[in-house]
């Protein structure tokens, strides 16, 4: 008998209104997956390294001027426009709902980047490289990229698999250690207490980030992934959605990619006029 | 064993009973397979780590983290789900811990000067005997005429510093570059408490904030940002409303519903003004005794009617999109009708002349909408559970750092010691602190700093400190949350081989009992003291750690990472004192914004703290030089907003080099323009600008990276001589000097700015259909 991995199909959750674009996300992602370290060259080059990052859109002028912060991270798309372009099967989807780079294959053709609508992509251009202290720090759990290979957000998929093979191959609860009686299966209070969702969603001091499997009935994610579902469904078979009444939008829903990442909406008490 | 027909059979038999049961166990799928080149390695997972509780200390709010230790290194930083500040989240800054821990950069032994003063030449000497002889010389000769300069303390290392201090004769200072002195004042003399209070964001339904950036930088973000993302969207309530007053459009301005720009140092009157029409309409909340705020003089705050503030604090009608008298009387009455609001006031609003009048005017409000002591309002925090350990230390103000100038020039204070703190860097240049040091003939300085920085590159006597991740400590929360609780600080790894540093509290009571000062300090080391403060704990009987001995007690306690009793609360209310908001109005005035004087060709110079860097504390931790700002989005340099209007007319652009000059001196900045600038502003981050020390804070000559602090007037604000930051007019001219800007913004070209309008991107929805 070869017992089957269980399944798990991964969200995210990203509320706009909680997001303050204060970084906390940014940096525990470069320190979770062993990115270099983006110097000032990195910036002035267009070439920095951010598998999460902070866009700020200014509206308006002054004195009515907003600034609106989003985080943008691989949207882990059902229909990857990525996927299909590479020459060697680098990328692909997994049976999570991933969408997986693998490094040993990439030859770094870079169609991928270019076929990406979201731009979370980053090619490595240079060796990666830290003093020696520095690399006590680089987490043994992550492959540290070579130069002229693609990289990007993985969901933090070591951390996913951490979680899987204390709570569901060992049977163990992550906080006290006991072993569980009922269903081996990561919920999201144990992915919670063994800091096994994304270093990016463990770190959101607002919560404007979430993540859990999108058919957890305890998770934070199900219920906007399945309102999100319900309105691609509406469109698809002609029906109309009430854009103004709802929370719940995908990043560029019009080029047909499905992300796996849901925004929540802004709310706007005094929106500017537009001109 | 011999092979015989017998043994043969019996392993053939075991052999085939071992692979049914393995069948049976339920080998995972992909489990027996050669694992091939083209997996994601992600996918495997390797050895087992551990996660240990401890305090951040890479700001002062100190927050509760867990650190991930594998095969002897930390490898991650994320907070304590059990610590009640944070609950589990942490801020960009605390992840930095572990490069402070790794930096290349580290002083790795004790050092001796070896050129003058200043070069930065020093050479290595050995702990035993030299380095602790040196120290114990120092302190026996000069000790007497000796100033202890520290980060501001809490705790255990708060009463260890301060006994030392007194044991050798020395003046005990805490140093913050932009300190809380104000802030503190305006809590004492407006709600009494010594200690600063908690904002109970998370019930609260209005947030009226001056000044303060609280989102980013201000005394507790992290707590901050967790209240404000349940403020927002909280289960079970509605979406908070969220102004913010404030004369930069900063990260929390960018969060509020309504930033309304202020002209720099009027907030105080518009706060007296909101009260004025509280009071004249009958807003107070229910129960408010108006007439004993007022002393009763129902007219005491007539000169502050909307239709006299509103011009002086510089409103439009274009900012609030129409009468601007109106405006204030609508935001007072939505202020006091949606209930409970709370009023905040810090940042830049206490950090000009008249700063503790504007605080004390901010939180009045409080008492207006009954908001104090109340949910969802303002909550006061008990004191230490220890009689004896301070739960904070003294800060000194610029008026100490003044003195103390002065008496290193005059000779008075031989000797220097500094742990923590970069004082050279961050008070203002024409205070002369490091002229003084470099000239004074019979001074010495010991530092016991891990990285070299603008003051220990002075310094004559290097001792290098452990890092937080390396060391013991303790910290009594401020602001808590409300209730008593105890931070624990625990070594997760040690010092890796080729660094030898030595825990400072650990040397200071070793050199103490080589002095003969047993009887003040009688602890073997600072665990020690640590652990007779748990015991004491244990012996309180209550709180959040169960325990049937003092060793499980202790063990426990640091498993958790801290102690808290939400049974100890606070005062639940406070009584207003009599004729409150008249002894407010009493003391009233203009901001002071002497120098270059208010000609029309010059600027209101608003600096702010660096959301990552701070004031220059993390400037050589590249994660936080790399992290963009959340507004401009630079990175690495030096940058001044300016409206983008002004920079047409001043013929700037983006990546200019600008002068910026005060009647002290002049720095120059990297132009950013920024619609968000009020057009009569310019703000300037602190944090860069450093001189010594490490290359990531450091190798950005000039034209890229200076000191804020180095223009700043020496404008005190009244009644607390703190420096009053917020209090300078500047000059700007062209250098005619240009450099390629170090941003985010701009980095990825699909969805760059100015390509894809901003409603495809960051969809809106109106509150009403949320």
């Amino acid at each position: 008998m070869v017992t089957k991995r269980t399944e798990h199909k991964w969200g995210m959750v990203v509320d706009l209104d909680r997001c303050t674009g204060c970084q906390a996300c940014v940096v525990a992602c470069q320190a979770e997956n062993n990115i270099p370290i983006n110097t000032k060259d990195y910036f002035q080059q267009r070439r920095a390294y951010e598998w999460i990052r902070i866009e700020r859109y200014w509206e308006g002028e002054f004195p009515n001027v907003k600034a609106r912060f989003i985080p943008i991270l691989c949207q882990h798309c059902e229909n990857a426009p990525c996927e299909p372009v590479c020459p060697v099967f680098a990328t692909y989807h997994n049976d999570e709902g991933l969408n997986v780079q693998i490094y040993n294959r990439c030859i770094g053709t870079r169609y991928c980047s270019v076929n990406c609508p979201y731009s979370v992509r980053m090619f490595n251009y240079w060796q990666p490289n830290w003093p020696d202290r520095f690399r006590n720090q680089l987490n043994p759990d992550v492959t540290v990229r070579t130069r002229g290979i693609m990289e990007k957000c993985t969901f933090c998929v070591q951390r996913l698999r951490r979680g899987e093979v204390n709570v569901e191959r060992r049977g163990l609860e992550p906080l006290t250690g006991e072993r569980i009686t009922g269903e081996k299966k990561l919920n999201y209070r144990q992915m919670k207490e063994g800091n096994y969702l994304p270093a990016c969603v463990q770190s959101c001091p607002t919560n404007a980030l979430q993540f859990s499997d999108q058919h957890d009935e305890t998770g934070p994610v199900k219920e906007r992934f399945d309102e999100a579902n319900e309105q691609i469904e509406t469109r698809h078979h002609g029906g109309h959605v009430d854009e103004s009444h709802t929370r719940v939008y995908r990043l560029f829903e019009e080029v047909g990619t499905k992300p796996n990442v849901i925004y929540l909406k802004k709310v706007d008490s005094f929106p500017l006029e537009k001109a | 064993m011999k092979l015989t027909r017998r043994n043969f059979l019996a392993w053939a038999g075991l052999g085939a009973v071992g692979a049914v049961a393995c069948e049976g166990f339920g080998i995972r799928h992909g489990e027996l397979d050669i694992q091939s080149s083209v997996r994601l390695p992600e996918d495997l997972v390797r050895g087992n780590d551990n996660w240990y509780a401890s305090l951040c200390r890479t700001c002062p709010s100190c927050e509760g983290i867990v650190i991930r230790v594998m095969e002897g290194r930390a490898k991650m930083i994320q907070g304590n789900p059990f610590y009640p500040t944070n609950q589990g989240k942490i801020h960009a800054r605390c992840e930095s811990g572990l490069q402070a821990l790794y930096h290349p950069d580290r002083i790795s032994s004790p050092m001796r000067r070896t050129g003058p003063r200043a070069s930065a030449e020093f050479s290595a000497i050995s702990w035993q005997p030299n380095a602790m002889d040196a120290l114990r010389t120092a302190l026996q000769e000069r000790g007497r005429s000796s100033v202890m300069i520290t980060e501001p303390l809490r705790g255990h290392m708060a009463l260890l510093v301060d006994r030392f201090s007194t044991a050798i004769g020395a003046e005990h200072l805490g140093f913050e570059a932009i300190d809380n002195n104000t802030y503190r004042a305006a809590v004492k003399n407006v709600f009494g408490q010594d200690s600063m209070p908690d904002f109970d964001l998370d019930n609260a339904a209005f947030i009226l904030s001056f000044g303060a950036d609280f989102l980013s930088t201000w005394v507790s973000p992290t707590r901050y940002l967790r209240g404000y993302g349940e403020f927002r969207q909280g289960d079970n309530r509605d979406r908070g409303m969220f102004y913010q007053i404030d004369s930069r459009f900063s990260m929390t301005a960018a969060a509020a519903d309504k930033w309304l720009p202020v002209r720099p140092g009027w907030e105080g009157h518009l706060a007296m003004s909101l009260a004025q029409v509280i009071i004249e309409e009958n807003l107070a909340a229910p129960g408010v005794n108006v007439g004993s705020l007022t002393g009763g003089d129902a007219q005491a705050l007539n000169n502050f009617r909307p239709e006299t503030i509103a011009p002086m604090a510089g409103l439009t009608a274009e900012m609030t999109g129409g009468d601007p008298v109106e405006f204030l009387k609508n935001l007072a009455r939505s202020f006091a009708a949606s209930r409970p609001s709370i009023a905040i006031g810090g940042g830049s609003a206490g950090a000009s002349s008249n700063g503790l009048f504007n605080l004390e005017a901010i939180y009045a409000l409080n008492f207006l909408v009954g908001s104090v002591g109340e949910e969802g309002g303002v909550k006061f925090n008990p004191g230490s559970p220890w009689d004896d350990v301070p739960s904070t230390s003294k800060v000194g103000g610029l008026e100490d750092w003044a003195r103390i100038t002065e008496q290193i020039r005059s000779g008075e204070t031989k000797l220097l010691l500094l742990h923590g703190t970069d004082p050279i860097h961050g008070l203002p240049d024409s205070l002369q602190l490091r002229d003084a040091i470099i000239q004074a003939d019979d001074l010495m300085v010991i530092s016991f700093s891990p990285f070299l920085d603008d003051t220990s590159a002075l310094a004559d006597l290097i001792l290098p400190d452990r890092v937080s991740l390396e060391d013991w400590g303790d910290d009594i929360t401020e602001p808590g949350p409300g209730y008593q609780m105890i931070g624990f600080q625990q070594p997760v790894v040690n010092p890796l081989g080729d660094l030898d540093p030595l825990s400072f509290p650990d040397v200071l009571l070793t050199v103490a009992q080589e002095l003969g000062k047993e009887s003040q300090l009688p602890w073997a080391n600072f665990k020690s003291m640590l652990r007779e403060g748990s015991d004491a704990l244990f012996e309180l009987n209550r709180g959040s750690i169960e325990a049937s001995s003092a060793e499980e007690f202790w063990n426990n306690l640091l498993k958790r990472g801290g102690w808290w009793d939400e049974q100890s609360t606070g005062p639940k209310s406070v009584q207003a004192p009599a004729g409150l908001l008249k002894t407010i109005a009493g003391k009233a005035s203009s901001p002071d914004f002497s120098g270059i004087g208010m000609d029309a060709d010059s600027f209101y110079l608003v600096p702010f703290s660096h959301n990552t860097l701070l004031d220059g504390y993390n400037g050589h931790l590249p994660w936080l030089q790399a992290a963009p700002d959340p507004l401009s989005t630079v990175t690495w340099q030096t940058w001044v907003e300016l409206n983008d209007k002004t920079a047409e007319q001043l013929d700037v652009k983006e990546g200019d080099i600008l002068r910026i000059e005060s009647s002290k001196d002049s720095i120059r900045a990297v132009v950013y323009p920024t619609p968000a600038a009020p057009p009569d502003v310019i703000s300037v981050p602190f944090g860069q600008g450093r001189q010594y020390g490490s290359d990531y804070a450091t190798d950005r000559p000039g034209k890229e990276s200076s000191n804020v602090m180095d223009i700043l007037e020496t404008t005190r604000v009244k009644d607390t001589g703190s420096l009053a930051w917020a209090g300078t007019r500047v000059r700007v001219s062209k250098t005619g000097e240009s450099v390629s800007i170090s941003k985010l913004e701009g980095d990825v070209r699909a969805i760059e700015i100015g390509l894809t309008p901003a409603e495809d991107i960051i969809k809106t929805i109106a509150p009403e259909n949320a």
